[in-house]
């Protein structure tokens, strides 16, 4: 099951053209917003599908795992991942997308990737418990009810198409 | 078909907060518990428990929740090791029967209501905990043939 999503996910960003570094990159210049646009739609669609699935009783959003939050190493890391992002061209995913098809660019980052995990995981302490909120979601983070957080994304989202379009 | 995504999108946002919360409401129906403790289908005798691990029950899994120490010293073969924090995390698949150990008893019986009120159906603890097992399977005179099975006493046979 996790191999067929996989290479699904794969096959879709590859086909909304993100392994390639520049379309990528052209998101920081504000010249190319495939990323947002392929960002949001995942992210709507995904959030629809799980409010509603779960509305209905078909899925139990409560065993729906969330990642725990720890704000400042994950700032931390957002920033370093933000650098290496712009400086690469490509993320973690789209990296292997890359390498898939055969671009250098790709697999040097993959290589990259793994040797930085491999260094931070021998160096850093391993009870980095700075800042931890446990498993936060949005609706508790604004206290507001599930739905109207729902609502506000699609919002955003749909807002954003259309500028972005109008833009283009 | 694009334009009809982006409605569809913005018809199911819309609606979004109209719908209420999307979690479940706790299902722990109280009176449904207090009746299958009455009629003492929470939990299982440690000659019962024999018999399902000799007779190979499909799905059967035995969690035993006292300490890793204590779970490494003895403990009824076949079981595995998953304290009580880790049994109200874990995930099983739910059509398993699972069966709580502790040391007298009580601890498994607590581990029963939480189980079962995380939604698992098949449930039992062992009544007298690691204690019956060792009393009643493997040093019981009357239990001859479990008793061997398990590697408990064999004076009693041949």
């Amino acid at each position: 099951m996790a191999l067929v999503i996989g290479i699904a996910f794969g096959f879709a960003l590859e086909r909304a053209g993100l392994g390639n570094a520049r379309k990528l990159v052209g998101q920081f210049y504000g010249t190319d917003f495939t990323v947002f646009k392929v960002m949001f739609s995942a992210i709507v669609t995904a959030m629809l599908g799980a409010f509603w699935l779960s509305r209905f009783g078909v899925i139990d959003l409560a065993s729906v795992a969330v990642p725990e939050t720890w704000l400042v190493p994950q700032l931390a890391g957002g920033l370093l991942f933000g650098i290496g992002f712009v400086t690469a061209g490509l993320c973690p995913g789209t990296s292997c997308v890359a390498a898939a098809t055969g671009r250098g660019d790709g697999l040097a980052v993959m290589l990259g990737l793994f040797a930085g995990m491999l260094v931070s995981g021998l160096t850093l302490p391993g009870n980095l418990n700075l800042t931890a909120r446990g498993a936060l979601t949005l609706p508790e983070v604004f206290h507001l009810p599930y739905g109207v957080v729902v609502a506000a994304v699609v919002a955003i989202a749909l807002a954003g198409f259309r500028w972005t379009e109008a833009r283009a | 078909m694009r334009r009809a995504l982006l409605i569809a999108a913005l018809v199911a946002g819309v609606l979004a907060p109209l719908a209420g919360s999307p979690y479940r409401a706790p299902q722990l129906d109280v009176q449904r518990l207090a009746a299958q403790i009455e009629a003492e289908q929470d939990h299982v005798t440690a000659v019962e428990l024999a018999q399902w691990i000799r007779d190979r029950k499909p799905g059967l899994r035995v969690l035993d929740l006292r300490t890793p120490a204590e779970f490494e010293q003895y403990h009824v073969p076949s079981s595995v090791n998953v304290p009580l924090p880790q049994l109200v995390a874990q995930q099983f698949a739910r059509g398993d029967t699972l069966v709580l150990v502790s040391e007298g008893g009580g601890h498994a019986a607590q581990g029963w209501v939480l189980m079962r009120a995380r939604g698992y159906a098949s449930v039992f603890f062992l009544r007298g905990g690691i204690q019956e097992w060792d009393e009643d399977v493997i040093r019981a005179p009357e239990q001859k043939e479990l008793s061997r099975y398990f590697g408990g006493d064999r004076r009693g046979g041949c």
